[in-house]
């Protein structure tokens, strides 16, 4: 039954995540951490953080909740249930791409849909930063840094996510 | 391990394996070409696009194997890949390698590129959780974690900026990216608003039509 469950909420997810894998993060937060209770809020955000240090998709993170709901047969479900509904998508559309391309209603649905995408993502950051960095200056103060370098300096996000490991850690110890 | 070179048709759409049966009968047979891998060699490089590349960064892993160095796509090819998995859901990334796999073996092709891409990660992802689930709770590393939840907020802004920056081009988008935070400050689920936003997009949203004068 929870297999049954893991599998319906992360193809639902793999179904919406338009503009790439980091739109996962505020379904996954909705669905495993508000409504099912999966994960806590904590866990769910180093799971995130999991994924970004570990090589290949971002969406990897659904390993982490389907192992934490149902052990390795969850952590292989949820991980090929996400990754399906693009897999199927892709795979029937390759053929029709000329005609997608064309197509104004498609160019039209994606002008709806990504700046959805990007107030569900301020909202996310909205309800991570809440929950943490909001009583902690220092924490804010790095989560500030760490953007400037993503953004100003284009800095890759593996090397942020261990500096910032990094800092928490010296920060936790001073 | 060579690869038996397939022969191979040039049209204006590219370039195709030479059908075993009926062929075009104005179509000359071109020199051998070195697309159409096998299954095993595109698993191969897929292996290693998985396990080199981190996030968007696998595109460019991928096209290096599989334009720059093998050939078995163009860059013409390989670029509208890339437009395709940008107008579906799912991983840019992802997308991209089940494009080239389905393009060059089919739906055995697009399998074994999926699952091959993802075992490195699903692999080192199945370490860290069983780690992390047993070491996470250990003090010392409760700033590790701390910190890793900074940086995952500058993450989500830093894409949030990004995306908003190619996609929020007229006030009609302005508008709806409000409504969207607003129905999500409403607790509408997620999924909801970005499905409505895509019809509303769909419906009123679409590009005009070129005018030619």
């Amino acid at each position: 039954m929870n297999l049954l469950r893991l599998f319906l909420v992360f193809a639902k997810i793999g179904a919406v995540v338009f503009g790439g894998g980091f739109v996962m993060i505020p379904f996954i937060q909705r669905e495993v951490v508000q409504h099912y209770g999966w994960l806590t809020q904590q866990q769910f955000v180093d799971a995130i953080a999991l994924g970004q240090i570990t090589p290949g998709p971002i969406l990897i993170s659904a390993t982490f909740v389907g192992y934490k709901v149902q052990g390795l047969t969850g952590a292989v479900v949820a991980t090929l249930a996400v990754f399906l509904p693009s897999f199927l998508m892709t795979a029937l559309a390759a053929r029709q791409l000329a005609r997608l391309r064309r197509n104004p209603r498609v160019a039209g649905f994606l002008r709806g849909v990504l700046p959805a995408v990007v107030a569900m993502l301020l909202m996310a950051a909205i309800t991570i930063g809440r929950s943490t960095l909001w009583f902690d200056w220092r924490l804010l103060l790095l989560a500030c840094a760490a953007l400037l370098l993503l953004v100003r300096f284009k800095v890759d996000a593996v090397y942020v996510v261990i500096g910032a490991g990094a800092a928490g850690f010296l920060l936790e110890r001073g | 391990m060579p690869e038996t070179a397939a022969r191979c048709w040039i049209s204006s759409q590219g370039r195709f394996p030479m059908p075993d049966r009926d062929i075009a009968p104005d179509i000359v047979p071109e020199t051998p070409c070195p697309s159409r891998p096998s299954l095993p060699a595109l698993a191969q490089v897929m292996l290693k696009v998985g396990a080199t590349g981190f996030g968007m960064g696998m595109v460019g892993v991928l096209q290096q194997e599989a334009v720059t160095r093998r050939a078995w796509l163009s860059q013409q090819e390989f670029a509208d890949g890339l437009a395709l998995a940008n107008l579906l859901p799912g991983p840019i990334a992802v997308d991209a390698a089940v494009y080239v796999g389905y393009k060059l073996r089919g739906w055995a092709g697009a399998t074994v590129c999926l699952l091959a891409l993802l075992i490195p990660a699903f692999v080192i992802m199945l370490g860290l959780t069983i780690g992390y689930l047993h070491y996470g709770q250990v003090p010392r590393l409760h700033g590790v974690f701390r910190g890793l939840n900074a940086a995952v907020v500058a993450l989500v802004l830093a894409v949030a900026y990004r995306l908003g920056k190619s996609s929020l081009k007229s006030t009609a988008q302005g508008v709806l990216a409000a409504g969207a935070l607003g129905a999500a400050l409403l607790h509408i689920s997620p999924v909801t608003v970005v499905l409505a936003c895509g019809i509303i997009g769909a419906l009123l949203l679409t590009p005009q039509p070129k005018v030619v004068p």
